[in-house]
């Protein structure tokens, strides 16, 4: 005997391989895992491997703006935390190791974990408003920590660690098929396989029953509570899940990048990218967060031959500083897509195949 | 009682850091918190009014602040290029400056208000996400503005001579700019009290606060009252901004920014919606900054957080909030 939710399950699982975008997310993967085979410029590899981080990142804040409908500024901070204690276990706890590494993770996550629960228990019994204001303060709070605390996380210079092992920048594994296997290359491997990993976990967290309720509360947060569901248990349960990835992510930004600074990994100007990554990627999509992160890392990379063709249009000043200042334009781009765009590139194309969808069946019917 | 005891607890938290200094140095703290905290108060009071009438958290606040300053900076660098207000030792020429300032800082935010709520803000009530995510870029477009227009870099603010210096009260040095800075927060209070409740203007915000719906059921246009109370709150946020720039002797277009994280624990301490909620709530964040930057000055920020998370701990809808 299955019920009929039980068996839409099963034609849902049954036809999983024949839908086109299963193809579609294999192939990005392939994508990412032959970029440093094919393609030997640096810049390139740095590129691929930052759009998975990122889009990895995003992602993770998705599931709190996009699935759990609440606005959090201090999701660049949980990848902070991320970033600075696989730093600081490997780097100030004498020789590398892999337990360090480990260490490094495990501690950053449980703080992660700590610091979102005690935020979210005070700040989403109000108001869900409550939590975006309080979230930037506290990522403001963490941002001038990490400067003043220079002891311990180096200020602003930040710190530069060294991996073990396999990691390292010296270590020669030979080569296997005529590549030469580098620590850099290795780690590319192990970001992407743990950035896949993330991505899975969070497309099974969103489509789990969980998920399903935090979209039940994102869409009717009082229709919810009237049907029993403990609306801010869930709230922050779903924080602390994005939070706890996120630091995950900011672990293997510290490896790929082998140096962390307040700037960089803690600020509100890494939490302004990501909101424009996920604004563009498209809110609510989860695999937005790739299409996001990829424009906005190959724009910037792409931005300083901009500025050279600048130059040679005119030379007065404000023109030179109307060039300088991007983030205007980033401004001005943020602003356009949130009115004119609002479900991003990843949204506005499901909404299009829906419609495609919905009048095929229409016709056939 | 339950009225009073917040004012209460606010004076008990002002007298506590006279255990650990000198009397004199804490006068002198005590008058640098205040007008610390009537500053913050000129910001977070049109952040509250605008939340409370329109239920919409303007994260553009601070960018405004910031523009007010640098607005009243370039009157009052042309007003002592032109004419030597600002450098002149006459008291009359330097007030003029300083108005002038003050009334290019209120236009320019009044404008700069108007324009903000018809074009970014309207198409967005009701929806929290779209509103923070575009005041948002708002922000960012307005403080690489000024970076575009002023230049990125701090630059120093031409402060009247006049109000330059300090008064010597019985061994205590008492600086001017807070003093003007007190007064003015205590006028603006008064004003929007008188303002809130003295008037029918304010009657009709008041009723906006408590049910929108049916003040427009009762035939009023409240879109014209949020128009209003936005450009309101603008010029307010752009006086704080000068006065701050004034205070501080300098201006850069990062300093809506940090201001705007104080304003955030000022009305979320006195609760959202309420003037004198945020009047208590920035008079004790500017008293504990200054007496704890004293003490312990590596503290000083993290004593406002404590204190915020104190608050919401014991009243999570602030001190002075409706519990709805």
């Amino acid at each position: 005997m299955t019920t009929p939710v039980e068996r839409a399950r099963q034609s849902d699982r049954a036809g999983r391989w024949r839908q086109p975008t299963v193809w579609l997310r294999l192939a990005a993967l392939g994508l990412f895992a032959l970029v440093p085979l094919v393609i030997s410029s640096f810049q390139a590899t740095d590129l691929a491997i930052k759009i998975a981080i990122f889009g990895a990142l995003v992602a993770s804040y998705d599931v709190v703006i996009g699935y759990t409908g609440i606005v959090s500024f201090g999701h660049a901070m949980f990848f902070g935390f991320g970033a600075y204690a696989v730093a600081l276990s490997v780097g100030r706890l004498g020789e590398p190791t892999y337990g360090h590494l480990l260490l490094g993770y495990l501690s950053g996550m449980a703080v992660s974990a700590a610091v979102a629960v005690l935020i979210g228990a005070f700040s989403l019994r109000v108001k869900l408003i409550f939590f975006a204001m309080i979230t930037l303060a506290f990522a403001e709070f963490a941002g001038i920590l990490a400067v003043q605390w220079s002891a311990l996380s180096g200020g602003e210079d930040g710190l530069s660690p060294k991996l073990p092992g396999v990691f390292a920048i010296a270590y020669d594994g030979g080569r296997i098929l005529g590549i030469p296997v580098t620590g850099k290359l290795v780690t590319y491997y192990f970001v992407l396989t743990v950035c896949t990993a993330l991505f899975l976990v969070m497309a099974r967290f969103v489509a789990s029953p969980l998920g399903r309720t935090l979209q039940a509360i994102r869409d009717n947060e009082l229709r919810a509570e009237a049907l029993g569901v403990p609306t801010f248990k869930l709230q922050i349960v779903s924080s602390s899940f994005a939070s706890v990835v996120a630091t995950i992510v900011g672990g293997c930004y510290v490896m790929w990048v082998r140096y962390v600074n307040p700037e960089s990994a803690l600020g509100v100007p890494l939490m302004l990218d990501v909101l424009l990554m996920v604004i563009i990627g498209g809110i609510g999509t989860l695999w937005g967060g790739l299409i996001g992160a990829a424009v906005l890392l190959a724009a910037r990379l792409l931005l300083p031959d901009l500025r050279g063709l600048a130059a040679l249009v005119g030379g007065s000043e404000i023109v030179q500083r109307l060039t300088e200042r991007w983030l205007l334009v980033f401004g001005v781009l943020f602003v356009l897509v949130v009115f004119f765009f609002p479900k991003g590139v990843l949204g506005t194309a499901r909404a299009a195949l829906a419609r495609r969808h919905r009048a095929g069946a229409a016709q056939e019917g | 009682m339950k009225r009073a005891a917040p004012t209460l607890i606010v004076l008990v938290l002002a007298l506590l850091p006279l255990l650990g200094m000198e009397p004199r140095v804490y006068l002198t703290l005590t008058v640098a918190g205040l007008a610390m905290g009537m500053l913050i108060f000129l910001v977070a009071s049109g952040l509250t009014l605008i939340f409370g009438l329109m239920d919409v958290l303007n994260f553009a606040h601070g960018a405004l602040f910031s523009w007010g300053a640098y607005a009243g900076f370039s009157a009052a660098l042309l007003l002592d290029d032109r004419a030597g207000w600002v450098a002149s030792p006459s008291v009359l020429r330097n007030a003029l400056a300083l108005l002038a300032a003050v009334a290019a800082a209120v236009l320019v935010a009044l404008v700069l208000g108007v324009v903000l709520e018809r074009v970014i803000v309207r198409p967005v009530y009701g929806q929290h996400m779209f509103q923070i995510l575009i005041t948002l870029g708002a922000t960012i477009v307005l403080e690489e503005l000024i970076r575009i227009v002023w230049g990125p870099n701090d630059q120093v603010m031409p402060v009247p001579a006049s109000f330059q210096g300090s008064w010597d009260v019985m061994d205590v040095i008492v600086l001017r700019v807070p003093v003007i800075a007190i007064g003015l927060g205590l006028a603006v209070y008064a004003g929007l009290l008188l303002l809130l409740h003295r008037t029918r203007v304010g009657l009709i915000v008041r009723a906006g606060v408590e049910s929108g719906e049916m003040v427009q059921v009762m035939g009023h246009n409240i879109y014209r009252y949020f128009t209003g109370v936005f450009a309101l709150g603008s010029a307010l946020a752009a006086v704080g901004g000068l006065m701050w720039a004034v205070f501080r002797q300098s201006v850069s277009p990062a300093m809506g920014g940090e201001q705007l994280i104080f304003a955030f624990i000022v009305v979320i301490i006195g609760g959202l919606g309420s003037v004198t909620g945020s009047l208590v709530g920035a008079l004790m964040v500017g008293l504990s900054y200054n007496y704890v930057a004293f003490l312990l000055p590596k503290a000083a920020l993290g004593v406002n957080m404590a204190l915020m998370v104190l608050v919401l701990l014991i009243r999570p809808t602030g001190l002075f909030g409706a519990s709805r």
